[in-house]
C-alpha cells in the first residue's frame, strides 16, 4: 500500500495541477494582504476564499484526477494487492498532495503576515475541510462510471453544502422561531463540515459579537476543551466515513 | 464685582494663605492611635505627618489641615465605619494607604469620605479593598489626583463604588486607577467637572457612569474590561474626548452607553473590542466625531427614538456589524465615515464615494430577532443576502445612509 502511495504521490508531484492549485493560493492569499492594509480584514476575506475554494477544488480534482488515471488503477488492481489498500494509498496521496499546496498556498503568507490564532484555526479547518472533500469526491469518483455526471455531483454536493444547507437552516430559524430551537440550531449548524469550520473560525474573530446573547452558548459548545475535541471529531467523521465508503465501493465495484 | 477684580481677589486670598502657612506647626505621628488628639490640639492650616500604621477606627479631619503620608503610612479603620472622614474646607489627604471600611448594605462606608465642604484634595493615597474607596457628597472644587483605589479581586460582589460623587461641582479627577470595584467612578448630581486621565478596569459594572451629571467632560481615560462598560444616563453637555472604551464584553455590555442624552460631544475616541461600541438610546443632537470603532461585535446601536444625533469622520472597521437600529424611523445623520465595507467608487476623486453606503446589513436585524441566527454569520449565503439588501433595501430602514462615505481612513486616526 505505501509504494502505491509513494508512487502516486510522485506522479502528483510531477502533475501540474497540486503545483499550481498552491500557487493560485498563493497568489490570492498574497493579493489580499498586498491589497488590504488592515489584516484583520484580509484574514476575513481570507476565510471566506478558503471555506469556499478549498472544498470546491479539492472535489474536482480528487474526481478528475481519479478518472484520469482510472487505467492505471484497474492495472493496480490486477496484482495481487487487496484493493482497500489501493484506495486508501491513493486517498492519502491526493488529499496529502492537496493538503500541503494549500499549507504551501496560504499557510507561508499568513506566517509571514498575521501569525496567530485566526491564522492557526483557517489553517486547521482548511486542512481538514481538504481531508473531507477529498474523501467525498473519491467517494463519488467510485461510484460513478462517467466522469461529467460524476463532476456534476460534486459541484451539486459543494453547492448544497455551501449554500443551500444555509439556506435550509435560516429557513428553518424563520419557521420556528417561535418555538425553542436554539439548542437545536447549532448542533444542526456543526453537521455541515463547511459550517463548522466557520463557527470555528468565527469564534475568533466575532468573539466580541458572540458574547453578546448567545456567547454563552457558544463557548461551551466551542470553546471549551470537550467542544473543540467534538468538532475535530466531527470533522474527522467527515473525512473517515466517505473514505471508508468509497474503499469499500470500489472494493465491490466491478471494474 | 467686575472681572476685573476677580484675579487681584484671588492674589490676596493667596497671600493670605500664604501668611496664615508662615506661622503654621508640622507634627509627625508615628502611633498606632491619639491622631484624633493630635488633630484636635492642631490649628488649622498645620500639617501632620504620619507614619506606619494608625488603627484607631475613625479619623475626622473637621479643620483646614495637610495630612502627609510617609512611605509606609497606613490608615486602619479596623472595619468599624467610615476610615477617614473629611468635613472641613481646603483639606490636603496626600500619600497615605487607607483600609478597613466598614461592608454594609445600610451605610455607604467609604475610605475618604469628604462631606459639605470646598477644595478637599486627595493626592495620591492608595485605597485599600475599602467599601466605598473615596466618596464626596455635597463637596465642591475638590481634586483627586493619582490614587490607586482596588478593589477586592478575590470577592468583588461586595464592593461598592471606587470613587463616588453624589451633588458636587467642580471637581477634577485626575490620573487615578480603579479596578475591581462596583462602578469605577460614580457621578450622580455633578455638575462642571473634569474626569481625565482615568484608567479603570475590571469593574463589576461601569468603569464610569453618570447620572443626572451636566456640563461635566471625560478626556484621555481608559476603560477596559469592565462588566458594562461606561453608562452616561440622564444628563446634558458632556463631553467625552479622547477616551480608549476595550474590551467590555458580555451579554449586556457595551463600551459607552449613552441614555436619554441631551448635547453631548463625542470626539477622538476608540472603541475597541466591545461587544457593543455605543449604544445609542433617546440622545439628542449628540455630536459623534472623528471616533475609531474597531473590532466591536457591533459598533453602533442606534436606537430610533435618538434624534439630531450627528456620526462624521468616523472610522469603522473589522466589527461584525458596523450598525443597527430597531425601528424604520431614523432621525439621525451619517455623514462622510469611513466604513471598511463600502465597496463603492469615486470618479470625482474627492475622497468621497459616489454611491451612498448603507452601513444596516439585513443579517443584523435577523441577528437582533434571533440571536441564535448568529451561526450563519459571514458565510456565503449571508453576504449574498446582505449584498442584494444593500442595492435595493427593502427590510433595512433606507434612510440610513452615508451619502459621501469617505474613500480612505480619516486624518488623525493613528492619533493614539
Amino acid at each position: 500500500m505505501w509504494k502505491v502511495c509513494k508512487y502516486t504521490l510522485i506522479d502528483l508531484a510531477r502533475n501540474r495541477f497540486a503545483l499550481g492549485y498552491a500557487l493560485l493560493l498563493l497568489v490570492i492569499t498574497v493579493g489580499l494582504f498586498m491589497l488590504e492594509p488592515d489584516n484583520t480584514k484580509a484574514l476575513i476575506t481570507l476565510t471566506q476564499v478558503v471555506l469556499a475554494l478549498t472544498p470546491l477544488l479539492a472535489l474536482v480534482f480528487t474526481i478528475i484526477w481519479y478518472f484520469n488515471q482510472y487505467e492505471f488503477t484497474v492495472l493496480l488492481a490486477v496484482q495481487p494487492l487487496p484493493r482497500a489498500a489501493i484506495t486508501r494509498a491513493q486517498y492519502i496521496a491526493v488529499s496529502t498532495a492537496l493538503v500541503l499546496s494549500f499549507l504551501l498556498g496560504v499557510g507561508l503568507p499568513l506566517m509571514a503576515w498575521a501569525p496567530g490564532p485566526v491564522a492557526f484555526t483557517l489553517l486547521l479547518t482548511g486542512s481538514a475541510l481538504t481531508l473531507v472533500f477529498c474523501a467525498l469526491g473519491l467517494w463519488i469518483a467510485v461510484r460513478q462510471r462517467d466522469r461529467a455526471r460524476a463532476v456534476g455531483i460534486g459541484l451539486a454536493t459543494w453547492v448544497t453544502m455551501m449554500l443551500l444547507y444555509d439556506t435550509l437552516l435560516l429557513w428553518i430559524m424563520f419557521t420556528f422561531s417561535d418555538r425553542p430551537i436554539e439548542p437545536l440550531i447549532i448542533p444542526l449548524a456543526a453537521l455541515n463540515p463547511i459550517d463548522l469550520s466557520r463557527i470555528l473560525i468565527m469564534l475568533r474573530i466575532d468573539l466580541a459579537a458572540l458574547l453578546g446573547y448567545t456567547g454563552a452558548v457558544y463557548q461551551q459548545f466551542f470553546g471549551s476543551g470537550g467542544g473543540m475535541l467534538a468538532s475535530a471529531a466531527a470533522l474527522l467523521l467527515w473525512a473517515l466515513v466517505p473514505a471508508a465508503l468509497a474503499t469499500r465501493a470500489f472494493a465491490r465495484k466491478d471494474l | 464685582m467686575s472681572m476685573a477684580t476677580m484675579p487681584r481677589l484671588w492674589t490676596m486670598a493667596l497671600a493670605l494663605g500664604l501668611l496664615a502657612d508662615a506661622s503654621a506647626k508640622t507634627w509627625r505621628h508615628a502611633a498606632p492611635s491619639g491622631l484624633n488628639a493630635l488633630i484636635a490640639r492642631a490649628q488649622p492650616g498645620d500639617t501632620i505627618r504620619i507614619a506606619g500604621t494608625v488603627a484607631e477606627g475613625t479619623i475626622t479631619l473637621n479643620k483646614r489641615l495637610v495630612v502627609l503620608g510617609e512611605a509606609n503610612a497606613v490608615v486602619d479603620g479596623g472595619g468599624r465605619g467610615d476610615v477617614i472622614i473629611v468635613s472641613a474646607d481646603s483639606v490636603t489627604v496626600k500619600g497615605l494607604t487607607v483600609r478597613g471600611a466598614r461592608h454594609g448594605n445600610l451605610e455607604d462606608m467609604a475610605g475618604i469620605k469628604v462631606s459639605d465642604c470646598r477644595g478637599a484634595r486627595l493626592i495620591g493615597n492608595t485605597l485599600d479593598r475599602c467599601f466605598f474607596a473615596i466618596y464626596l457628597n455635597n463637596a465642591h472644587g475638590a481634586l483627586l489626583e493619582g490614587n490607586h483605589v482596588n478593589g477586592d479581586e478575590a470577592d468583588p460582589d461586595r464592593m461598592a463604588n471606587g470613587i463616588h460623587l453624589w451633588k458636587c461641582d467642580g471637581i477634577t479627577i485626575r490620573g487615578n486607577r480603579v479596578h475591581h470595584h462596583r462602578d469605577g467612578i460614580y457621578l450622580e448630581f455633578v455638575t462642571d467637572s473634569r474626569i481625565e486621565g482615568n484608567h479603570t478596569w475590571k469593574n463589576q459594572r461601569y468603569g464610569l457612569h453618570f447620572m443626572f451629571s451636566h456640563r461635566d467632560a471625560y478626556e484621555r481615560n481608559r476603560f477596559e474590561d469592565n462588566g458594562a462598560g461606561v453608562a452616561v444616563m440622564f444628563s446634558k453637555e458632556i463631553t467625552m474626548l479622547r477616551n480608549e472604551f476595550r474590551k467590555n464584553l458580555g451579554g449586556s455590555a457595551y463600551g459607552l452607553l449613552l441614555k436619554e442624552i441631551n448635547d453631548a460631544r463625542i470626539e477622538r475616541n476608540i472603541f475597541a473590542d466591545n461587544t457593543v461600541g455605543i449604544l445609542v438610546d433617546g440622545c439628542n443632537r449628540a455630536q459623534v466625531q472623528d471616533n475609531e470603532f474597531r473590532g466591536n461585535g457591533w459598533a453602533v446601536k442606534l436606537f430610533a427614538n435618538s434624534t439630531a444625533t450627528v456620526f462624521e469622520r468616523n472610522l469603522f472597521a473589522g466589527n461584525t456589524f458596523d450598525m443597527t437600529t430597531n425601528g424604520d424611523l431614523v432621525l439621525s445623520e451619517l455623514r462622510g465615515n469611513y466604513w471598511d465595507r463600502y465597496n463603492g467608487y469615486d470618479l470625482d476623486r474627492d475622497g468621497r464615494g459616489d454611491v451612498p453606503h448603507r452601513p444596516l446589513s439585513i443579517f443584523a436585524l435577523v441577528a437582533e430577532r434571533m440571536p441564535f441566527a448568529m451561526v450563519l454569520s459571514r458565510s456565503l449565503m449571508v453576504n449574498l443576502l446582505d449584498q442584494s439588501e444593500r442595492i435595493v433595501p427593502t427590510l433595512t430602514p433606507a434612510a440610513l445612509e452615508d451619502k459621501q462615505p469617505l474613500m480612505k481612513p480619516p486624518h488623525g486616526s493613528d492619533r493614539h
